[in-house]
């Protein structure tokens, strides 16, 4: 299979921003994290983890979402946004693993979590089912290289365990998303109220299910102008119909939750957290749940970029506001982060995002399996292919 | 010592005795051979030097000017590693390279450590400090002296305080002292051990003359063991886990035995 792709400035764009972000990498490796981030001893965590780790893995819960929703709900009519959303999920989590290896101070001893025992630690249970995870979503795409590059034998073997593979990946994107939020649930004195709650696992949990059907659009409405396929704008309203409802759903469960324990009050002060929190509540919540709600803006490609997009903000400022905006812990100690930890998150979703265009360009990955007879040829030119899929329903 | 023997040790840090000296401080230094800081004046409540606990410093004396009667006074507090019964640190630490031992120290195992910096998000009194500068770094906080508790010494810094400041002995002989110095002196004392019952009970028991607010003590924190927050949600991982794959099979399953009804087999697997 042809492996060779034309880069369009696109992709030469990513490539750019992908070099300044491996240059301030190699300085912080050379000399350490202080040299290029504003991370301090009141906020060991900073847009690192709020953005790089908490985010990603959120907006990686677009796999088990769309995967949930196609084979374990069986609403086939969706499983043309599996592949899609596998690789996005592969990639999401691969960014939060790379994030990680220049977070920590220490990368080289990663491998001690799956040699230790720490069964109390919330990071511990997030360590072993992203690693597991990873493998999981590894194995579930596997199957469309592996056909594409004709290895028949190994194609079959990791289809016949594709079933329990899958199902091991929903269980386990369960347990650790809503364990990013028991990581938060220890410490309500640092965390302000507006966000700090008993249900942070819950509400973590809900949220990345949120973000699913918003990354799967997205992606969809974003592939189709640039690999020049007609969207299947019938599908997308009805995704765009269950993101109404996770979104209207999680709304009611955040101000439910915010009300149950007593601290609606904290809305209503006049500070930058109560700003941030609104703007979190009307902008990633209120509004994309009202513009998803009307039919004409499920049926338009502008609208549904736009609300879908105001969701996916909107739980990124949901993450930042619970682990770095609405954190204090000494309040003469302020942080915010530096070009070096921007620039080097920018670059490592700058390559993820050229993976995945590379992998749409060369892989049929906007195709149901199994794959229409497309010739060699054809695989390498995908557009062909992608209107050929528009017949699956 | 045999384990069965072994009773957890606890310090007394009694604010009213404390002068200021910092003895303590250089102690410290001294013991954990840490290297001189170049300090500076900064605006705000305090005075002390440095303004807060560091990669260099385990342990600091905070000068707090406090309108006591009439005139202003320094009144005198200090931050230390409390070493909780219950450690929030250990408890959140993914490779256990923080552990408390049989008596009392929470110790950090730098061999262990990935650097995640989990354990001083999770502290509540905000004690874990790390040196970002470094190649290879680590967490710094005080030991308690596990060292010297081992072979039977006390902490150093409880050897040098010149004014029975730092109390240091079995931890339940320094709760009936704590208890008696407030009852036989109640003008001198705030009705109030800190560490006592704070996140379950600390190893470090703080008397004071002043609501600890008003000498930067963080204050409010829960009489429960932080570890309880996440242990009630990672309980129940191995029974969730469980369920939900059975329950997430059983849907796929009937799911696929629909589909292969239809007769759209092949389609979807």
């Amino acid at each position: 299979m042809n492996w060779r792709i034309r880069l369009t400035w696109w992709d030469k764009t990513l490539l750019v921003i992908m070099a300044v972000a491996g240059i301030i990498a190699f300085v912080r490796f050379a000399t350490g994290i202080g040299t290029i981030a504003n991370i301090n001893n009141a906020y060991p965590w900073g847009w690192w983890v709020g953005y790089g780790i908490m985010t990603m893995i959120a907006i990686g819960g677009v796999g088990f979402t769309i995967t949930a929703l196609a084979e374990i709900l069986g609403v086939h009519r969706y499983h043309s946004f599996v592949r899609p959303a596998v690789l996005m999920a592969f990639l999401c989590y691969a960014s939060a693993i790379t994030m990680l290896m220049v977070e920590l101070g220490r990368p080289w001893m990663v491998w001690m979590v799956l040699v230790s025992w720490a069964p109390t630690s919330a990071l511990y249970e997030v360590g072993w089912c992203a690693f597991l995870y990873l493998t999981v979503l590894a194995l579930e795409f596997a199957r469309v290289p592996l056909e594409q590059a004709g290895w028949n034998r190994t194609f079959r073997i990791v289809s016949a365990i594709y079933i329990p593979i899958m199902l091991l990946g929903v269980t386990l994107s369960h347990l650790h998303q809503s364990s990013l939020g028991t990581l938060m649930t220890l410490i309500p004195h640092k965390v302000n109220l507006l966000w700090w709650s008993d249900n942070l696992p819950l509400l973590y949990l809900f949220s990345a299910m949120m973000a699913g059907p918003a990354m799967a659009i997205i992606e969809h409405l974003a592939a189709a102008r640039w690999l020049g396929f007609a969207p299947r704008m019938d599908l997308l309203a009805g995704l765009a119909r269950i993101e109404a409802w996770l979104v209207g759903l999680f709304l009611a469960f955040q101000m439910g939750d915010l009300f149950y324990r007593g601290a609606a009050d904290a809305m209503f002060t006049a500070s930058w957290l109560a700003v941030s929190f609104w703007v979190e509540i009307i902008f990633g919540l209120m509004l994309p749940f009202v513009l998803l709600m009307m039919p004409e803006v499920r049926e338009s490609r502008r609208g549904l970029a736009t609300a879908c997009t105001l969701v996916i903000a909107g739980v990124l400022l949901h993450r930042l506001n619970v682990a770095v905006i609405g954190l204090s812990a000494r309040h003469w100690e302020t942080y915010f982060p530096s070009f070096g930890e921007v620039g080097i998150t920018l670059g490592i979703t700058a390559a993820a995002l050229f993976a995945f265009g590379w992998l749409a360009r060369i892989l049929p990955i906007h195709e149901e399996l199994p794959a229409p007879q497309t010739s060699r040829r054809a695989a390498a030119r995908p557009a062909g292919a992608l209107r050929s899929a528009e017949g699956v329903s | 010592m045999s384990t069965s023997t072994v009773k957890p040790k606890a310090m007394i840090q009694d604010n009213t005795r404390c002068i200021g000296c910092r003895a303590c401080m250089v102690a410290c230094k001294s013991w954990n051979d840490l290297p001189e800081d170049k300090t500076v004046f900064f605006a705000g409540e305090g005075y002390q030097n440095p303004r807060d606990l560091d990669a260099n410093n385990y342990n600091l004396i905070t000068f707090n000017e406090i309108v006591t009667g009439a005139q202003p006074d320094w009144v005198f507090g200090r931050q230390l590693c409390m070493h909780c019964e219950q450690p929030a640190c250990a408890s959140a630490c993914p490779t256990t390279a923080m552990f408390k031992t049989a008596l009392g120290p929470v110790v950090f195992d730098e061999s262990r450590c990935i650097g995640c910096r989990a354990c001083m998000q999770a502290c509540p009194f905000i004690i874990p400090k790390y040196d970002y500068d470094s190649f290879a770094p680590k967490i710094h906080k005080c030991t308690f002296c596990a060292d010297r508790l081992e072979v039977g010494m006390d902490p150093a810094c409880a050897t040098v305080c010149p004014t029975g400041a730092i109390t240091f002995g079995d931890r339940d002989d320094m709760v009936v002292e704590a208890k008696r110095r407030i009852a036989s002196s109640p003008s001198t004392y705030i009705p109030e051990i800190y560490g006592l019952e704070e996140v379950g009970g600390t190893s470090v028991l703080h008397l004071s003359s002043v609501p600890f607010e008003k000498i930067g003590y963080v204050t409010g924190l829960p009489k429960t063991p932080m570890p309880d927050l996440t242990h009630r949600w990672l309980r129940a991982t191995a029974p969730v886990f469980a369920v939900l794959y059975a329950v997430f099979g059983a849907l796929n399953w009937i799911v696929r035995r629909r589909m292969r009804r239809q007769g759209h087999e092949g389609e979807h697997t």
